[in-house]
């Protein structure tokens, strides 16, 4: 069975197939599927692998490697809290368990509303300001767990 | 009545800490003209304003909304001059941080931008290498390889294209600085980039930004297109292509070879050297992969010659560093120095010492693979050699303090388990050795170790050393073993005897 494609996703690989003698490059339209989806549907993994001349065990290679690249929907609005070091000393812990117990949901989970997804990442570069949550675009800086529910109210 | 000129970074950590909620509040007054610029670094006074004085820039600090009428009735501004965690500094690469709009080709010029390039376009290749060489300039990304050294061997090896890299995955947590150039003063990233293509003869520049930098890979784009615009792009007389490339979240991606693979589009998996990059890098090609800061650094060079640049720091380590205090220090921030401070000099002249009620248990130095200090051990200089002798890494000039609440198995344990997440997979001393040391970190969180397995994970790291392909498997065990050394009660306490 085929699966059926997006008229975006068509659009996408054709402009992401390599020129005559170029070389593929498989993150490249990884990125770009997830920039319009917001994650990567496995079903999508023969029809890129076609569209750039590689083996789909290449296309899934590449797919699982990379910790940011989703093969699932998030929820409506994605929770990153910093675990870097900087954020470690200055109690990060506390602000993801002050989140996970507003949302009652844990690191690498989604609401069951689907409103939030709680993502844990390595550093955002706000060592100065920690610790930090970012929630979509905005970065918070300096956060304590007492923040944490008026933040997320805002969200709802 | 003329507005007044108020001055607010727009720098990530600036907005993070409340630069963006003012500017939000006083859009709409009139009176003022909020002008966003780059950051000076002293996050710790975040978040700042600015204005004109006749004696330079004023500032108020830890500013709220409110505070709008004080500021403009000139109430309570200190001279930016005047605050000893800037004025203590030797800026060269940061020297207009917190002046300029990141984003004005005007300014950067303004500020002796573009001198670099002017003097290398007048000289040969080869003479650009020797000023490079008289630099004594090493590579900032942490491997403090002589920069000249790759510029020669990708310059004398014959290839149809050759490639110049910014290494923009910043990924050691509490390293910050090339998100700041990024973000704060993107030509003279460009801009060195732009002599390393001339000195080496390449037609196209990439910058692999890691994702976790949204606001960094915004502002290349739009100087990018500017310095394009401006007629900047062009190395011996062909175009210079620099395209800005996004990471998706692999820490193993900021070694050179790993990055090289994800620019290629596949696994970030690290290649075995030799080659080196520079003989045979991106497509096969000589590339040059450098840290961001290491390109910021280049066109002072060239503008004020290299024996300036070996004028400053120490015998080994030449020029200044950038560090980034960060964790429970009371002045979190960036300094740019000259080399040889100590480390405790550096944490009490310009950390101030511990945030309130904080006490000093560990400093790590170097990101998550860098070594533990304790506070008998701060008084080493900060130079790549001194560092070296120690069993530690300068690394990207990252340094976290922890204080007495750390509990340093936990701390152990999450740095070792960030390595087994994050290891491409390629060497088995990396793979299978982060994750047994990691599991033995936990079967002494969990009271069933013995001593066994304290000399078992001892012997392990030891191997991992060895015999790992890349730094992240040869580095991982120092943290974890220096903080076995240094606390051995909290490791110990936690054994069947």
């Amino acid at each position: 069975m085929k699966t059926p494609l997006p008229n975006e996703l068509d659009e996408i690989l054709t402009r992401a197939r390599p020129a005559e003698g170029a070389p593929p490059n498989i993150l490249r339209v990884l990125h770009a599927i997830h920039d319009v989806c917001g994650y990567i549907d496995p079903r999508f993994i023969p029809a890129i692998a076609q569209s750039q001349g590689v083996t789909e065990a290449d296309v899934a290679g590449v797919l699982s490697y990379y910790p940011s690249l989703n093969t699932q929907p998030a929820g409506r609005h994605r929770i990153q809290v910093c675990l870097g070091e900087s954020c470690l000393a200055n109690r990060c812990d506390r602000v993801v368990e002050a989140i996970q117990s507003k949302l009652g949901i844990d690191l690498g989970q989604t609401t069951s509303d689907g409103c939030f997804t709680l993502e844990p990442v390595s550093c955002v570069g706000n060592c100065a300001v920690s610790p930090s949550v970012r929630i979509d675009g905005e970065l918070h800086g300096r956060v304590r767990a007492s923040d944490v529910a008026g933040f997320l109210d805002r969200y709802r | 009545m003329s507005r007044v000129r108020l001055y607010l970074s727009n720098d990530t950590s600036s907005c993070a800490a409340g630069t963006e909620r003012l500017a939000e509040a006083w859009r709409q007054r009139s009176g003022i003209e909020l002008v966003r610029t780059s950051s000076r670094g002293a996050f710790y006074l975040e978040p700042m304003v600015e204005r004109d004085s006749p004696e330079g820039r004023l500032a108020w600090c830890h500013v709220t909304a409110d505070d709008l009428p004080r500021i403009l009735a000139g109430d309570g501004g200190i001279p930016v001059s005047t605050i000893p965690f800037l004025s203590k500094q030797t800026r060269h690469t940061f020297v207009s941080f917190g002046m300029t709009e990141p984003l004005s080709l005007e300014a950067y010029q303004a500020q002796g931008g573009l001198a670099g390039l002017r003097k290398a376009r007048q000289v040969s290749p080869s003479a650009i290498i020797e000023e490079i060489k008289t630099s004594r300039l090493r590579g900032r990304g942490g491997a403090a390889f002589p920069v000249w050294k790759k510029w020669d061997v990708a310059a004398t090896t014959q290839a149809d294209r050759k490639y110049v890299v910014a290494n923009a995955d910043e990924g050691d947590a509490g390293t910050y600085c090339d998100r700041m150039i990024m973000e704060g003063d993107p030509f003279r990233l460009i801009e060195g980039m732009l002599i390393c293509a001339r000195a080496i003869g390449a037609g196209a520049g990439y910058i692999y930004c890691r994702q976790e930098y949204p606001a960094a890979t915004v502002c290349l784009r739009a100087a990018i297109r500017a310095a394009g615009e401006a007629g900047w792009l062009e190395s011996g007389g062909q175009p210079f292509t620099i395209e800005v490339v996004s990471g998706a979240g692999s820490y193993v991606c900021g070694e050179e070879t790993a990055l090289l693979e994800s620019l290629e589009g596949r696994r970030g998996v690290v290649r075995a050297r030799p080659p080196h990059p520079a003989q045979s890098g991106l497509y096969g090609r000589p590339t040059i992969v450098s840290n961001v800061l290491t390109f910021a650094t280049i066109p002072n060079i060239l503008a004020r010659g290299g024996a300036w640049h070996a004028s400053l720091g120490t015998e080994g380590s030449r020029g200044t560093i950038a560090l980034q205090l960060g964790g429970r220090v009371k002045q979190p921030g960036l300094l740019e120095i000259p080399f040889g401070l100590t480390l405790r000099e550096v944490l009490d002249q310009f950390g101030l010492g511990m945030a309130d009620g904080a006490r000093l248990k560990a400093v790590q130095v170097g990101g998550p693979l860098g070594s533990l200090f304790t506070d008998a051990q701060l008084d080493i200089p900060i130079c790549f050699d001194e560092f070296a002798k120690a069993d530690a890494i300068l690394g990207h000039g990252g340094i976290v303090v922890f204080d007495d609440q750390t509990d340093m198995l936990e701390l152990s344990r999450h740095l070792m388990a960030f390595v087994a997440d994050e290891s491409c997979g390629k060497c088995v001393p990396c793979r299978i050795g982060s994750l047994r040391a990691r599991e033995i970190l936990e079967t002494i969180q969990s009271g069933q170790a013995t001593e066994a397995d304290l000399s078992l994970l001892t012997e392990l790291g030891d191997t991992m050393k060895a015999t790992s392909l890349c730094a992240l498997g040869s580095r991982a065990p120092y943290p974890v073993l220096s903080a076995l050394q240094q606390f051995p009660v909290e490791f110990r306490s936690r054994v069947r005897s």
